[in-house]
C-alpha cells in the first residue's frame, strides 16, 4: 500500500473513533511537524509542545478532514496556527527550553557556529516566509502543498520562499548559484 | 538543486526530530486520555448536578409517587442499578460513548 494510502485508512480508522490509529498517525507525522514548528518558532521545547496540542486539536477535527487531502499538509496548518497564537500571547517559560537544551544528544547538522547563523538568519524572517522557507526549502513541501498549510495564496507563498531564500544566503554568506 | 540549496538543507537538518519517536507519541496519547477523563468527569458532573435540581425541584410530586410504588419496585430498582453499575466499571463501556472504539 502506498504512503498515502495508509494515510487514508488510517484517517478513515480515527474518523471512525479509533485512537490506535489516530496513535499512528501521530507516529507517522511527529517528525514532520515538529520539525516544521522547530524551525517556523525557534524554541524547541515550546515547538514540541505545540507539537503535542497541534495533534490534540488534530483529534478533535479529525472529522472534518477530506479524503485524500494530504495529512502532512493538514497537520502543519494547525501547527501553524498554534505557532500563530503563542507568539501573539508570547507567554512561555524558558526554563524547559533550557533543561531539554541541557539534555538534548548532539546532533550532526554541520558546525554548530553555521547553526546557530542558521537560526539567527531565520530569527530575522517575517513569520510567514519563514514558515514558507521552513516548509519547502526544509522540509521539501511542494508551494501548492505549503500553500494549503499555511492558507496562503500560492502567489505568496512562491515570492515568500523565493525572498527568504536570497536573505538566508545572504545573511548565512553563501553565493547563490542560481544567478 | 543548486549547492547553496544543499548547504541550506544540511544546516536545517539539525531541526529534524527522529523519525520514530515512542516517547512523543505516548505523550500525545497520554494528554489526550487525560483530557477525555476531565471531559468525562465534567460530563458526570453536569449529568448529576441537573438530575440532582431536577429531582429537587420535582420532589413534591415524585415523593408521593415513590412512596406508593416503593414497596414493589424497590428490589427491581436496586438490582438494576447495580446491575448497570457493574457493567460500565467491568466493560469501560458507557451510554454516551457509543461511536467510539479503542
Amino acid at each position: 500500500m502506498k504512503l498515502e494510502g495508509v494515510d487514508e485508512a488510517l484517517v478513515a480508522a480515527a474518523q471512525a473513533g479509533s485512537t490506535e490509529a489516530f496513535s499512528r498517525l501521530v507516529d507517522r507525522h511527529q517528525q514532520a511537524v515538529r520539525a516544521f514548528l522547530r524551525r517556523a518558532c525557534g524554541d524547541w521545547a515550546l515547538a514540541d509542545d505545540l507539537a503535542q496540542e497541534s495533534f490534540l486539536t488534530a483529534w478533535d477535527r479529525i472529522g472534518r478532514l477530506k479524503a485524500g487531502a494530504s495529512v502532512r499538509a493538514w497537520l502543519c496548518g494547525i501547527a501553524y496556527r498554534k505557532h500563530l497564537t503563542a507568539r501573539r500571547s508570547a507567554v512561555r517559560s524558558r526554563i524547559r527550553e533550557q533543561a531539554y537544551e541541557a539534555e538534548r544528544p548532539a546532533c550532526d547538522g554541520g558546525r554548530p557556529e553555521d547553526r546557530l547563523a542558521l537560526e539567527a538568519a531565520m530569527a530575522e524572517l517575517p513569520a510567514d516566509q519563514r514558515a514558507c522557507v521552513a516548509l519547502c526549502l526544509a522540509a521539501d513541501f511542494s508551494h501548492a502543498e505549503a500553500a494549503e498549510a499555511l492558507a496562503l495564496p500560492l502567489g505568496t507563498v512562491k515570492s515568500h520562499v523565493t525572498r527568504g531564500r536570497a536573505r538566508l544566503l545572504s545573511m548565512l554568506g553563501v553565493e547563490d548559484d542560481v544567478r | 538543486m543548486t549547492s547553496a540549496d544543499d548547504h541550506l538543507k544540511t544546516l536545517f537538518a539539525h531541526h529534524e526530530p527522529p523519525a520514530r519517536d515512542p516517547a512523543f507519541a505516548t505523550a500525545v496519547m497520554e494528554r489526550m486520555a487525560r483530557r477525555r477523563c476531565l471531559q468525562d468527569l465534567g460530563l458526570l458532573a453536569g449529568i448529576s448536578s441537573v438530575g440532582g435540581a431536577a429531582l429537587w425541584g420535582l420532589w413534591p410530586v415524585v415523593q408521593p409517587v415513590l412512596t406508593a410504588l416503593s414497596g414493589q419496585l424497590a428490589p427491581t430498582a436496586v438490582a438494576l442499578t447495580v446491575a448497570l453499575s457493574a457493567v460500565a466499571i467491568l466493560t469501560g463501556q458507557f451510554p454516551w460513548r457509543t461511536g467510539e472504539a479503542a
